[in-house]
Order: C-alpha cells, then structure tokens, then sequence
C-alpha cells in the first residue's frame, strides 16, 4: 500500500510541478517542428531514376524514421537522466524523507514507489512521441514499421535500465554525482560499436576482441545495445530495401543494426532493470538519514 | 500510580552511533513511561537529534536497542501509533496544506470521512484553520512548524517525538504551542520533547534527561534533579550581623539578594532546619515574613551539570 501511495505522490507532483505540462508543450512544439521539415524535404527531394515516387516516398519514411527515432532516443534518454537523478539524494539533502521514513511503511516501499512513478511517467511519454513521429512519417510517406511495438519495447527498456542506473547511484552518491555518472556511462556506451565498426574494415582479425570488449561493455551499460536492436525493428526486411532504392548494407553503421539483439542480452538486460531498483532499495534500507 | 508500574513508552538501552571516528551517542539508557511529557536536554552537538533520529528509525544505531510502545523502531504497526516532528521541518512545497495532510493520513492508514475530519480538527488545533488549499511553498517558518505538528497528531498517536517544537516560533506562538502540548498530555498522549528551550521542557515535562557529548548525564523530574542541599529563601526584616552570624552556625551557606535587601537565601543540610531558621530569626528580635523552599530553575541546574561534565574530562581523560 504505501509503495503505490508514494508512486502515486511521485505522479502528482510531476503534475503539479508543471513537470508534464513543460515537456508536453516543447514536444508539441518539436513533433509540429519535424512535421514541418518533413514536408519541406519531400517536396524539394525527387526520386532516382527508375523509381516510383511512391516507393520513393517510403524509401524516405524508412530513412527518416530510423533518424527521428534516434533522436527520440537521445530525447528520452537525456529527460530521463535529468529528470531522476535527484529522485533520492535529492530528497535526503532537503530533509523531506524525515517525516515520510517514519511512518508506517519500509524504506523499500518509498524507493520502489518512486522508481515505478518515474517509470510510469517515462515509459507513456516515450510511447507517446514514438507514436506521434511513426504518426507524421506515415501520414506524410506512408511508411510504418511493421515491427515497431518491438522497438518501442527495446526503447522502453533502455529508459528502464538508465532509471534504474540513476535509482542505484541516487541512494548512493549526491545528485550531481549521479548525473554525471548516467550521463558518462550513457555517452560512453556507443563507444564500443563505434570501434567495432571500425576495426572491422581495418583490422578483421581483431574483430573478436574487440567484440569481448563491446559484450563487457554492454553489460554494463546496454543502451547502446538496446538502440541498435530497436533500429533493426524500424525497418523493412531487408529484401524490400532495393525496391525502395536503399543500399544492402545502408543501415549496417555504428549507430543501426541490420540484425536483431541478441536473446541473451536481452534477458540480462531485463533482469538489469529489475536488479537494480531492487539493489536500490536494499542500499536505502540501511542509509542513515 | 508508581513508574515501575507504568508501562513503558521508550525503552533505550545502551545505544551508541559511530560516525567514522566521532562518537555521537556513547552508551544512552533511560526510560520514558506511558503519559508522561519527557524532556531531553542539551547543548547543541550533545546528540539529541541523533538519539531521537534513532528512535525514529532515521539513523541506524551502532549498538544498543531502542524499544517504541514495547516494540522494536522497526515494527511497522507500532510506527501507526507514533507521530514525528523534525527540527527545522521541510516539506514538499507544491503541496497544499490538506493535500499534505491527506498524504500523511493515507500513510498511516487514514481514510476517507475519517481521514477529513480529523484534518479539520487538527488544522483548528494548530491554528491553521481557512489554510487548507494554502500551498505549503507560502508558509512561513512558524506555520510550517504548525502544519508540521499537525501531520504529527494526525494519527492522535500514543506518543509523540518533538524534535524543538517552537523554533521559528514567536512567543504568542509558542504560548499556543505549550497550551497545545498540555492539552494533549491531558488527552493521555505520551510526549517525548527535544528542546533548547528550558523554560518550555520546565513547564510541560513529568521528567528530564540531559545530555551532554553524548552521554546522559541527569534523569529526573526536575525538581529531583538537584542532588544539592535544599535552599530555602527567607524574607526578614532587619538583617543583623548577629543575624547573619547565628545563621550561618547551623547553614551550608547564607547569601544576601543583590536586589531585595530583606532576602536571604540560606542553604542547609536537611530540609527540617527550617524550623532552626525560624527560631534564629525570632530570637534575633527580626520579624519573619516569608519562609520557603526556593526553586531554582532549571536553566541553573542545566548549566551547572554541563559545565561540571565538561570540567570532569579533563580529569577522567587523565585516569585513561
């Protein structure tokens, strides 16, 4: 009971710290922006020669969605780490938690209850804009991912597991402390498929070693993972990509995969999403306040 | 009804914190009852706030044990029995005042018509009534220590821990809050008072525990607490050397009041030397107007115990 009353608290108070209303109306303003942009780039664009514009048109929907779509990952990601990284210490430090701690309800119950409000309010606002831009792409070149509820899923996870990131660190270490730490790891995540992508042209024979390191990397920290298994769900099957004028390997780069995540990594990191709120709260049961 | 009859509210036994190397609670033992208003005393950085944030369930003891209404800190249901006020309280501004109260409420199992009316009742208790759709965000000091008090009460908890009540307060306020705190004593609830403010933990407290380094240094009512002769002031009219001399024979100590020249304090060694004074003044040919216990308060006895803990480190780090 206590943990859904402070889940609850942690809903409202986003309300009424105009919290929603803030991000909702600059979303507003960036989706009206895209749709904007978007019209102007399919009028000035033509098609190849031998292409319907239809085809064309879909072509287009497919390059723009994997874009925008990793744009909404940075978004997300970025309001994420901001937004949750004060969610304990940032209490503690203002005393709030000394008339709340006493009460009748454990310490685990605040920490999760304030975890799964965050997640709450997270996860609908990413399904939110994922839809509203899967919306404006289909409605202006008809394209739609056919796979997009998995990518959704994928990109839901990488919120999850960079909230439970800041959850952990937020029980341990003073709000800027967990910032920097969420923002370190997250920006230093593509590191690894960026060197991948390199080596492999340059140097194939070390390509194992450094795909051990990208594995220990995306233990630790798996959104960059996550994205790349989410890119490969916005697009078509691959077999649909010369009718659609896009080169084999267009989106076979350091920051899209033309291949699904790995079965194993996705149950780590789903068990890394649970694990942590849950180490969370037992770090937060015996931290003096 | 005696105290060892009386069923326990706070039970303490040997706690201690240690902070890396600081010892800010050596070895604290004492023992609240049910009803009582219990005082706790000390300078700042005595380890007040820690023993009470200990009782709390906000800091983790060391060692040692601390029991609430017989039950461990931890125990939840015994946690719906108690209320806290934190010194300095600060609560989540975008709240309004009943919002806030509804939260509390709903934490400790409060609901509905039940949940309303008692926030009715405690916003008229502190004061606060017509501020319920206030934002907390626009209170000042002192209405945050009502409204703080408030989620205290809300529960009408057996035992309440106050951790200085009437900081921020002004007088009329703390006026109100005394009266307040009388008349929840006289409801049966159990107080337990943290306080700089002597003549507030004087008035209201059965009992009184001072600390000192983070050691209990006195347990006591307060009058109970003076371990000293009794002093018994006498008003006296004409003070004659004679007077003084005969007095001073059969007293510990006789001293004139600076501002009264017909008052005498004299100190003795049992209480039944009264009647020795008055004989002494009447066989001195003085006329006796007033013969009475003088009741220190407990700012001195206070001041004196901190400063005799103080002056016996020295010597006890020497015996070490």
């Amino acid at each position: 009971m206590g943990l859904l009353l402070i889940t609850r608290f942690t809903l409202l108070e986003a309300i009424r710290r105009r919290l929603f209303l803030t991000v909702l109306i600059l979303s507003l303003l960036i989706i009206a922006a895209f749709t904007a942009l978007l019209s102007k780039l399919i009028s000035v664009s033509t098609p190849q020669d031998g292409l319907s514009p239809r085809l064309f048109l879909l072509g287009v929907g497919v390059v723009v969605t994997v874009l925008v779509i990793w744009m909404l990952y940075l978004l997300c990601s970025a309001l994420t780490i901001v937004f949750t990284a004060n969610m304990i210490s940032g209490e503690v430090d203002a005393g709030t938690f000394a008339v709340i701690v006493p009460k009748p309800l454990r310490r685990a119950e605040i920490v999760l209850g304030k975890w799964l409000g965050y997640a709450l309010i997270i996860c609908l606002y990413t399904a939110l804009m994922f839809f509203a831009f899967l919306a404006v792409i289909y409605w202006q070149t008809g394209y739609w991912p056919t796979q997009a509820p998995y990518a959704l899923a994928l990109l839901e996870l990488v919120m999850l597991a960079l909230l439970g990131i800041t959850t952990l660190c937020s029980t341990l270490v003073p709000t800027i402390v967990t910032g920097a730490i969420a923002l370190m790891l997250f920006i230093g995540a593509p590191t690894a498929s960026i060197v991948q992508f390199i080596v492999r042209f340059v140097r194939p024979d070390a390509l194992q070693s450094v795909q051990n390191i990208t594995t220990l990397i995306n233990l630790i920290i798996p959104t960059d993972a996550l994205w790349h298994g989410a890119s490969f769900y916005l697009l078509p099957p691959i077999t649909d990509f010369a009718v659609l004028g896009l080169g084999s390997q267009s989106f076979d780069t350091p920051f899209t995969s033309q291949q699904q995540i790995a079965p194993a990594l996705l149950i780590w990191v789903i068990l890394y999403c649970i694990a942590l709120p849950v180490l969370a709260a037992l770090r937060f049961q015996r931290r003096d306040l | 009804m005696a105290q060892k009859d009386r069923e326990p509210a706070i039970e303490v036994e040997n706690l201690r914190k240690v902070y890396h190397n600081l010892v800010a609670v050596d070895d604290v033992s004492f023992v609240m009852y049910r009803g009582e208003a219990f005082g706790f005393l000390g300078p700042n950085g005595a380890g007040k706030s820690t023993v009470v944030k200990m009782l709390t369930g906000l800091v983790l003891p060391t060692s040692g044990t601390a029991r609430l209404l017989g039950q461990p800190v931890s125990n939840l249901e015994m946690r719906r029995r108690i209320g806290y006020l934190p010194e300095l309280p600060n609560f989540h501004r975008w709240l309004r005042a009943k919002e806030f109260l509804e939260f509390h409420g709903r934490l400790y199992g409060m609901r509905g018509m039940e949940l309303e009316k008692r926030i009715r009742e405690v916003l008229a208790l502190v004061g606060l009534e017509g501020r319920e759709k206030q934002k907390l965000g626009t209170f000042s000091k002192g209405m945050m220590q009502r409204i703080g008090l408030a989620q205290a009460i809300l529960n009408r908890p057996d035992l309440v821990l106050l951790d200085e009540l009437v900081s921020g307060l002004d007088p009329v306020g703390q006026r109100d809050m005394r009266d307040l705190l009388r008349q929840l004593k006289s409801e049966g609830m159990s107080i337990f008072l943290n306080s700089h403010q002597l003549a507030d933990v004087e008035a209201l407290c059965d009992r009184v525990a001072i600390i000192n380094e983070g050691r209990i240094l006195k347990v006591g009512a307060p009058r109970l607490l003076f371990d000293e002769s009794p002093v018994f002031e006498v008003r006296v009219n004409p003070i004659s050397k004679e007077l003084l001399h005969r007095l001073g024979a059969i007293a510990l100590a006789v001293r004139q009041d600076d501002d009264e020249s017909d008052r005498l304090y004299v100190e003795v060694q049992h209480d039944e030397q009264a009647a020795d004074i008055a004989e002494i003044v009447h066989a001195c040919g003085a006329r006796l107007y007033g013969l009475a216990p003088h009741d220190r308060s407990l700012e001195q006895l206070f001041l004196r115990t901190i400063d005799a803990s103080r002056q016996r480190v020295p010597a006890e780090s020497r015996q070490s």
